[in-house]
C-alpha cells in the first residue's frame, strides 16, 4: 500500500462516505418536509431550515473535504473566515428588518 | 542544503529514473498543517476567497429581502422547490461519486477512478441542464412550464427578487461549469495514467467540487426554501 493509501485509510472509508450520503439525503428530505408541513410558524421554519443547511454543509466540509482529519490550524483557518460572513449576516439582516418596522 | 532538507527534497523529487511506485505523493509533516500539501493549502485559501464572493451575494440577497416591504411582485412565479430538490440530490450524488473517485485513485485503480470521475462529470452536466431548464424550460420531459421561469415572468432587471435569484444561481452555475471543465481535464490525465502514483490532484479537484456542492446547499435553503 502506498503512503497516500495508508494516509487515506486512516481517516475515511467508503462506508463512511455512503453513511454521509444517506445522512445528506435524509436531511434534504427533512428540509422539504419542513417546508411542506402546514401550520409551522415562519420563525421556527427558518430556524429549522438554517440548522439543517448548516448541518449538511458541515457534513460535506468535515467528511467529504476531509476537514475532520486536518490539523487544528487548518480547521481554524477555514472556520473563522467562514463564520465572519454569517456574523455579518445576522447583524445586517436584523438591522435591515428593524429599519423596515 | 542541510541533510534533513536534502532528504525531504529527495522524497519529493526523486532522482531522474526513479519514477516507479514511490513518486512525489508524500509531503513532509508540517508542525502547523500536518500532511497537507502546499497545493491543498492553496486550494483552501482560494475556496475561502470564493466563499467570500458567495457570502457577498447572499448577504446582499438577505439585506434586500429583509429590507423590502414586498418581495414577490404580482406576476412573478414561485420557485419550483421539488424540481430544485432533485437538482440538489443530483449534486450530492456527484459529491459521493467524487469521493469514490478519490478512494479509487488512492488505491491506484485507474479504471475505477476514471469511471467515478465520469459519473461526477455527468452529475455536473445534469445539474447544468436542469438549471437551464428551470430558467428557459427547454427540456419539456422534465415537466414545469414550457418557457421556464423567464417565460413565466421572472425576468432579470425587473425586481430585486429576480436580480438576486439570477445573479446568485448563475454565479453558482459558472462554478459548476468550471468544475465540469476541471474534472474533464483531470479525467483525461487519469486515463493517461498521470495520477497512478500521485492522487493529490484528484483530491484538489474534489475539494473544489465539494465546495460547489456545499455552497449549493446554502443557496438552496436561503433562496428556494425560506418562505
Amino acid at each position: 500500500m502506498s503512503e497516500a493509501a495508508a494516509a487515506h485509510e486512516s481517516h475515511a472509508t467508503r462506508k463512511t462516505y455512503v453513511g454521509i450520503f444517506i445522512a445528506l439525503a435524509v436531511l434534504t428530505g427533512l428540509e422539504i418536509a419542513l417546508v411542506k408541513t402546514p401550520g409551522i410558524g415562519k420563525d421556527s421554519m427558518v430556524a429549522g431550515l438554517i440548522f439543517l443547511a448548516v448541518t449538511k454543509a458541515a457534513l460535506v466540509g468535515l467528511y467529504f473535504m476531509h476537514l475532520k482529519w486536518e490539523t487544528k490550524v487548518m480547521k481554524w483557518m477555514v472556520a473563522v473566515p467562514l463564520a465572519t460572513p454569517a456574523l455579518y449576516a445576522v447583524v445586517l439582516i436584523a438591522d435591515a428588518m428593524w429599519r423596515r418596522t | 542544503m542541510s541533510a534533513p532538507a536534502a532528504a525531504a527534497a529527495e522524497s519529493l523529487h526523486p532522482a531522474h529514473g526513479d519514477h516507479g511506485h514511490h513518486g512525489p505523493i508524500a509531503w513532509p509533516v508540517d508542525e502547523q498543517f500536518g500532511k497537507a500539501t502546499p497545493g491543498k493549502i492553496a486550494m483552501w485559501i482560494f475556496l475561502l476567497s470564493d466563499a467570500f464572493s458567495f457570502s457577498g451575494l447572499l448577504l446582499g440577497y438577505g439585506l434586500l429581502r429583509g429590507g423590502s416591504t414586498q418581495w414577490h411582485h404580482p406576476g412573478e412565479p414561485e420557485l419550483g422547490i421539488n424540481f430544485t430538490a432533485g437538482l440538489t440530490f443530483l449534486l450530492i450524488c456527484s459529491s459521493v461519486s467524487m469521493v469514490m473517485a478519490y478512494s479509487a485513485a488512492v488505491e491506484g485503480n485507474r479504471k475505477k477512478t476514471a469511471q467515478w470521475l465520469f459519473l461526477t462529470i455527468l452529475g455536473g452536466v445534469g445539474f447544468l441542464c436542469g438549471q437551464m431548464h428551470e430558467y428557459f424550460g427547454f427540456l419539456p420531459f422534465l415537466g414545469g412550464g414550457p418557457h421556464g421561469l423567464v417565460g413565466e415572468g421572472l425576468v432579470f432587471g425587473h425586481s430585486d427578487y429576480a436580480n438576486t435569484f439570477y445573479v446568485t444561481t448563475t454565479f453558482h452555475g459558472c462554478h459548476v461549469t468550471a468544475g465540469v471543465i476541471y474534472l474533464s481535464v483531470i479525467l483525461i490525465n487519469t486515463l493517461r495514467g498521470k495520477y497512478d502514483h500521485n492522487p493529490a490532484p484528484i483530491e484538489l479537484v474534489g475539494l473544489f467540487w465539494h465546495f460547489v456542492d456545499l455552497v449549493w446547499i446554502l443557496v438552496f435553503t436561503l433562496i428556494y426554501l425560506i418562505p
